[in-house]
């Protein structure tokens, strides 16, 4: 692994890493490309509700947002997982994002519903927001922090 | 860091200075002032008091800690003709609230079928991350009805009592709810939560009154030593957090439109005399009418494993409604100020609806008493019911505190409680704990939150609620 450089691109590391936060939680996110950091952005959000380990991928979402620039389409992106995962439990485990502009996202997600037999519980979240909120360029490649309000 | 000037042992000022059109006033001790410095929750009073239209002190309670927007444990008061609503300052989970059952048990009758009753409650309650109902799913009309009558529609289709509802702030019905104002999306992440705990701080807690500070006041709050208690935690669940969601997104561009200068972008409002001020009130009091619906269904279940479990009638078992209040709300209330009264829009965030005895909006039961104020805490310790007091309606516009806060992320929590086994130190300590996942049980310890008693003793200080009994938890079930 290259360097302890904390904001680094994490090559060959985990993407997505918590901050500390007291009453809720941040997320800083990496990804090579916009469409990489987005779709590290959902795995976060599955990592935060589950071990996204046990989520197989047997279910299908295509998943298509629109908004007024790129920081609110990361919190509008992640504030739809939730919503698929609030109406019938879906949580992705893969994400492709196929297109991307400052305005809209048009992803698959592949993902399986939540079951607390098979899937441990980890965190609920009520919403992403607008708090902290970033997204930068970083070495080449993206950077982004959202703060998940729980 | 944010000026502040100490009045008295329970009062701090944040001076008028720059944009504020108010002070800013703190209710905490001088012990807790460290804590509460350490987050940007100072600077968020003092941004508040900026918005257009604030009538009196933007106001924080002892539990203060930063929040989205508006500080938790915030209230400020808005004219209803020059000032603004905002979302943030009532929050994602739009009326949380608490509400207290009584029984005629006594702690003696319960200790033999804790583990028992906790496993029923369990059992009924869905609970944790993603609980729904798999046998109660809301549809069209219906669910248009509990949006618009709360409380009032659960009771007419049998879940409790038509008594329930006076012993409900605001009768559990908020007015002018307009569901139509709902998004399909809030409609839908709702569909099937009524009557789920949800996860996080929220919770079904069996306790028993373990201290009584004024015997007058409990016995006419039908509350004794070593009575069981229990108490329900939850709020408004996904439809509230997405009305929040759709109408920050209208607030950002309404704010804009009307020219409103924010200091941050999370205090985004709209004025209250505005369609967008407007429908947002009407779409929260629907979301909050759904929490109120929420925990009167959860009520329902809970007297039921209390009868299957003690195989006793509700007549014996007398688990009667004490009282249910919201504490993440927005609502019009009259109010003297200056002597005369006054409409004003009150935002209490992560604060309590504090009435004074007499006060009309306080039930019959409790006119020489004040409105209860029930305090949760951790689930290691203890909560509290207080009374509100004429002091608080001067001062707060009759609010006061609404819990410990916390005092750890939910990282270090678990970071301190690994390798622990947080259920069996509980167990140890006579309390029996089901949680649907580990991770919020450790997220969750004694430890992560401050001591509930700091945050009840300054506003009994202070004057603006007053001490009644304290109950300690027998059983606990977590989200």
């Amino acid at each position: 692994m290259k360097g302890r450089h904390a904001e680094a691109s994490p090559r060959g590391r985990r993407p997505y890493r918590q901050m500390p936060h007291t009453a809720d939680l941040a997320w800083r996110l990496w990804g090579e490309t916009l469409p990489r950091l987005f779709e590290n952005a959902g795995r976060a959000l599955s990592a935060t509700l589950t071990d996204v380990r046990f989520l197989r991928r047997r279910e299908t979402r295509e998943v298509s947002v629109a908004s007024s620039d790129r920081e609110a389409l990361l919190v509008d992106w992640l504030n739809h997982l939730l919503y698929l995962f609030d109406i019938d439990g879906f949580l992705g485990r893969d994400f492709q994002v196929a297109t991307l502009t400052d305005e809209r996202l048009e992803a698959r997600v592949q993902g399986d519903i939540y079951d607390g037999a098979r899937h441990p519980a980890k965190t609920a979240v009520k919403a992403a927001t607008f708090h902290q909120l970033e997204i930068v360029p970083d070495n080449g490649g993206w950077r982004a922090t959202v703060v998940l309000d729980l | 860091m944010v000026k502040l000037r100490q009045i008295d042992d329970y009062r701090w000022e944040i001076p008028r200075e720059g944009k504020m059109r108010t002070r800013g006033l703190i209710f905490c001790s001088r012990e807790m002032l460290p804590s509460i410095q350490d987050d940007q929750s100072l600077q968020q009073v003092a941004n508040v008091a900026t918005l257009p239209g604030i009538v009196g002190p933007s106001m924080a309670m002892p539990d203060i800690h930063w929040g989205y927007g508006f500080a938790i444990g915030g209230v400020a008061a808005f004219d209803p003709v020059d000032g603004i609503v905002s979302p943030g300052g009532v929050g994602y989970d739009i009326n949380c609230g608490v509400r207290l059952l009584r029984t005629k048990l006594h702690r003696d009758q319960v200790t033999c079928c804790m583990e028992d009753l906790v496993n029923t409650l369990f059992n009924n309650i869905p609970s944790g991350v993603g609980s729904r109902r798999q046998d109660f799913k809301l549809t069209g009309s219906a669910f248009k009805k509990v949006l618009r009558d709360g409380a009032r529609w659960a009771v007419q289709q049998g879940f409790g009592e038509a008594s329930d509802l006076a012993h409900i702030e605001a009768g559990g019905r908020i007015e002018g709810a307009d569901p139509d104002l709902v998004s399909d999306f809030a409609m839908n992440r709702g569909k099937d939560q009524l009557g789920t705990l949800g996860s996080g701080n929220h919770f079904v807690e069996v306790g028993h009154v373990c201290e009584i500070y004024d015997p007058p006041l409990a016995a006419k709050l039908g509350l004794f030593q070593d009575q069981v208690t229990a108490i329900v935690h939850t709020g408004s669940r996904g439809l509230g957090h997405q009305v929040c969601e759709d109408y920050i997104k209208v607030m950002l561009k309404a704010s804009a439109k009307y020219g409103i200068e924010l200091p941050d972008r999370q205090l985004c409002c709209a004025p209250l005399t505005s369609p967008e001020g407007k429908n947002y009130l009407a779409a929260m009091a629907g979301a909050a009418n759904f929490a109120f619906a929420n925990r009167q269904l959860i009520t329902h279940w809970v007297r039921q494993s209390f009868e299957r479990v003690f195989k006793m009638g509700p007549r014996d078992l007398g688990l009667d409604l004490v009282y249910d209040v919201a504490h993440n709300i927005a609502k019009l209330e009259t109010h003297t100020v200056d002597g005369r009264p006054r409409k004003l829009c009150i935002h209490r965030k992560g604060a309590t609806r504090a009435f004074p005895p007499h006060h009309p909006e306080v039930p019959e039961a409790y006119r020489e008493t004040g409105q209860p104020v029930l305090i949760p805490g951790d689930m290691g310790r203890y909560s509290f019911v207080l009374v509100g007091t004429q002091q608080a309606l001067t001062e707060t516009y009759g609010s006061t505190c609404h819990g410990a806060g916390r005092k750890m992320s939910r990282h270090q929590a678990k970071k301190v409680a690994r390798g622990r086994s947080i259920i069996q130190e509980l167990a140890a300590q006579g309390i029996i704990v089901r949680g649907a996942g580990r991770a919020t049980i450790d997220e969750e310890i004694s430890e992560a939150y401050k001591d509930v008693a700091n945050v009840v003793d300054v506003v009994h200080g202070a004057g603006i609620a007053k001490k009644v009994a304290k109950l300690k938890p027998l059983g606990v079930i977590k989200g």
